[in-house]
């Protein structure tokens, strides 16, 4: 369906490129967000853009849509420079987008927010609602959205529907070039469906669609191009008629991650049992049944499971965060009962959580204040801190982790992704801890700090400390993990080998127990 | 890229130290712009009694902002201790009033309750906020109409006075030129100084005001932390309340009001984040120091007590716009 579209399109806009763009660069602070991004649009492509977390898209995609200024570089609309000072710059030359976070007001009808850019006045300067009402009606047909009431709250629809209003008041105005941010990552498979209908009718009237998605089996079904991304670069641009998602994979993890992604485990699971976790129900649990498994001294024990299947849930009730109804945890055989992350870490637990910038950073500290954050009191007698031992512990961990810094004071916001995901850490590691769990270890990661990362975490497993990893990236947990546990809806749906890991058999179980609900699987699961 | 060695580092290996000078900077160059402002466009500003007289005039704020600095480094506000402070000098006047005693046991007494009431009022407030969750600035205007009432009722609403000879004598002396009572506030800027820089309590109250949840992930007893802070707050109160009645010789149940607006004041225009985590002692002085030449260098110069609220007003104001900038300039 998409090909015989795709080469009509061809031939009738004669490969024309009206946006280019060159060298681009933009940094914030130490961190390179682009370092030198090229590529250019047609006129009524489907242009996907895919990399990894922080390859640069998403930096890309703000630039072009005015949010903030470029550093060096061109970029030229229809043969004129062009840099947008203000979204509203971008707009009024044609480009819309569509990010992930809806831009939309909740308790406001569906037509006042398709009009809320420019809301038509009558001749006493008072809203004019019926042509507020025609526009939106207009506006909801274009998308194919004849069954929406206008005069709904938007707070009333659902996520899909949401998303379509937001495509709906983008291309009203006269849209040159549509970006939509990941748009099928909280859609259903039949909500996905219906928006690659609605993109291809878009693309019909000559519109620019840049469709930015994790999911290469989506941008394989709809897109005529594919720029990929990695570490701030874009490192090619291809027909999606001359390439295979395996060649767009290759480019978007480069050699270091490829490499390390193929070497095996060459750990040695010891006999003892680090951590004995029996009927384990967190309170958030809504369920009666528990989680229970053996993670033994050696082992890389990997957790998979869609949103919202309890996985860092359960990571919390283990180390104290979160109240844990029942259920019993062992540490070394021994029961323990820990009331706060206080007790977990006295007992040799240490855990990386899954949102660095909310729970495990503090940003505007020195590097030094964050590594020790974990050890203070190892480094102060009577309270008082003893700085030389602090300097000297921040400068071991960030050696041990090749840590890229400027200067151990600085602030740890001035580091980027991978090298702030590494001070995490080395907090931890600066205790020695037994037990490593680690949640989605790797977002926002660049693929080079990725690789040095998984290549940590299997020297840990090596040196006999126990690690519990939840990731979404299956891929990641297959490199990783000796065995893997699959979640679904708050109980262990199954476990597998390492020999018997596929991408496939993973899916089945994580989404055995929510196939009733609806939802693409991959999508979910990414 | 190898981790650098560098000389600086050793120096300044502090938490945040380094960018806390580069804070109080500005706040200092602004300071030094008032006073020579004032002694050029005044002729008694640089007069030894003027400055006698504006070092005794800051004491209180002085030592009130030291502990307002604690619950604003974590992110919270103390709106009570003014009527806290009224509280604790009432506490403190009944004790130091007892008929048949001796002097010194009198003052020891009345030193002692004035401090365990302000600690007693701190206590509740941070414990309230921080077990339950809740804004501080509601439970803490809460307090401000409790120890309030409380000096009301203990003291009868009725002036405490007639004090011992030498409490009296305390709060008039001067060593030097320089009034003891000022003398208290700046061991006690020093002593805070030395535990936000030098502790791990310190370091964790910062930490608790850029980011409480990963603190607590780290292993520290957040909630004690809190609680803490809001206690050397109350104690500070307490501290404050002896230094009002040595240097006015009453206890009176109406002191102290709007006290709290002064000592936010000193401790936003020091450079401290109002959403706490960001900020220094060292500024949370020269803040003070601002206010107190500003009221008095503007009375000198002619202006009425009104023009000079309004100014100082403009100067918070300007003081939360240069912050705002200059929070803007440090993420860059």
């Amino acid at each position: 369906m998409a090909s015989g579209l795709l080469s009509d399109q061809h031939s009738s806009t004669e490969a024309e490129y009206f946006l280019y763009v060159d060298g681009l660069k933009k940094h914030f602070g130490g961190v390179k967000a682009l370092d030198g991004a090229s590529f250019s649009l047609k006129r009524g492509e489907v242009h996907a853009l895919v990399g990894e977390n922080g390859a640069g898209k998403s930096t890309l995609i703000k630039i072009l849509s005015g949010v903030f200024p470029f550093d060096e570089g061109t970029i030229s609309l229809s043969g004129v420079p062009y840099s947008p000072t203000s979204p509203h710059d971008a707009k009024s030359s044609g480009i819309q987008v569509v990010h992930q976070e809806f831009n939309l007001l909740n308790h406001l009808s569906v037509a006042e927010n398709i009009s809320i850019e420019a809301l038509p006045r009558n001749r006493f300067g008072l809203l004019n609602s019926r042509e507020m009402n025609r526009r939106a009606r207009v506006a909801l047909d274009a998308v194919g959205m004849q069954d929406v009431d206008i005069r709904a709250p938007v707070e009333t629809l659902g996520i899909a529907h949401q998303q379509l209003i937001e495509i709906a008041r983008a291309l009203q105005s006269d849209s040159k070039i549509l970006i939509l941010d990941e748009p099928t990552a909280t859609l259903t498979e039949r909500e996905t469906k219906r928006l690659f209908k609605i993109i291809e009718g878009i693309k019909t009237k000559g519109v620019t669609v840049v469709f930015v998605s994790h999911h290469l089996d989506e941008v394989f079904a709809i897109c005529d191009r594919v720029t990929v991304f990695r570490s701030g670069i874009t490192i090619t641009t291809e027909n999606i008629s001359d390439t295979t998602p395996d060649g767009v994979v290759r480019h978007m993890v480069g050699r270091q991650l490829a490499q390390e992604m193929e070497t095996g485990l060459d750990t040695h699971i010891r006999d003892d049992i680090a951590l004995s976790v029996k009927d384990l129900c967190v309170a958030k649990n809504p369920r009666d049944e528990g989680i229970t498994f053996d993670l033994r001294y050696g082992e890389i024990l990997g957790i998979a499971g869609l949103v919202g299947a309890g996985r860092t849930e359960l990571l919390r009730g283990i180390f104290g965060t979160d109240p844990v109804r029942s259920g019993t945890i062992a540490r070394d055989g021994q029961q323990v009962s820990f009331s706060s992350p206080r007790d977990a870490i006295a007992s040799g637990i240490g855990f990386v959580t899954e949102d660095r910038k909310d729970e495990g950073l503090i940003l505007d500290m020195s590097i030094a204040a964050n590594i020790s954050l974990a050890s203070l009191k190892k480094l102060s007698s009577y309270g008082l801190l003893r700085f030389p031992e602090e300097t000297q512990m921040a400068r071991n961990g960030s050696e041990r982790l090749k840590l890229k810094y400027g200067k151990l004071t600085d602030p740890t916001s001035s580091l980027s992704g991978g090298n702030q995901q590494k001070v995490v850490l080395a907090k931890w590691l600066a205790r020695n801890p037994k037990v490593l769990i680690l949640d989605e270890p790797t977002r926002g990661v660049d693929v080079g700090a990725k690789a040095e990362i998984y290549s940590i975490l299997k020297g840990l497993a090596r040196e006999g400390v126990a690690l519990l990893i939840v990731s979404s990236e299956l891929p990641e947990l297959m490199t990783l993990s000796n065995r893997i546990l699959v979640m679904a809806g708050h109980r262990v749906s199954g476990a597998l080998a390492r020999p018997d890991f596929s991408e496939e058999s993973i899916l089945k179980l994580a989404y055995g127990q929510n196939m009733n609900v609806g939802g693409d699987p991959s999508a979910a699961i990414h | 890229m190898l981790p650098s060695i560098d000389p600086a580092e050793d120096r300044d290996r502090r938490g945040i130290s380094v960018r806390s000078i580069v804070n109080s900077a500005g706040i200092g160059l602004a300071l030094i712009a008032l006073i020579l402002f004032f002694s050029v466009f005044t002729e008694h500003f640089l007069s030894p009694n003027n400055l006698t007289n504006i070092l005794t005039q800051i004491t209180i704020n002085m030592i009130l902002a030291v502990g307002m600095t604690f619950v604003i480094l974590i992110g919270g506000i103390d709106l009570s201790v003014g009527s806290v402070m009224a509280f604790a000098a009432v506490v403190a006047g009944k004790a130091i009033t007892i008929p048949g005693m001796g002097p010194t046991e009198l003052i020891i007494l009345a030193i002692g309750a004035a401090l365990l009431a302000g600690v007693a009022c701190g206590l509740i407030n941070g414990l309230v906020s921080a077990y339950w969750a809740l804004p501080s600035f509601i439970i803490t205007l809460g307090m401000l109409n409790i120890a309030r009432g409380a000096a009301l009722h203990v003291s009868d609403a009725k002036t405490i006075y007639s004090f011992p000879f030498a409490f009296e004598e305390f709060g008039s002396a001067l060593l030097f030129g320089i009034p003891v009572v000022f003398l208290v506030a700046l061991v006690l800027v020093l002593i805070a100084w030395f535990i936000l820089n030098r502790t791990v309590f310190g370091r964790l109250l910062y930490g608790i005001g850029n980011n409480e949840e990963a603190v607590r992930l780290a292993g520290h007893p957040v909630f004690w932390y809190k609680v803490a802070a809001f206690a050397i707050c109350g104690l500070t109160a307490g501290i404050a309340a002896i230094v009002y009645m040595a240097r006015l010789n009453i206890s009176s149940p109406i002191a102290g009001i709007g006290f709290e607006l002064n000592a936010i004041a000193a401790v936003i225009i020091g450079g401290t984040s109002l959403s706490g985590g960001r900020g220094s002692i060292i500024g949370t002085l020269l803040g003070a120091f601002i206010i107190g030449v500003l009221a008095n260098g503007l009375i000198l110069i002619g202006l009425n007590d009104f023009m000079r609220q309004m100014i100082t007003g403009v100067v918070i104001i300007i003081a939360v716009i240069l912050d705002h900038y200059r929070a803007k300039y440090m993420s860059r």
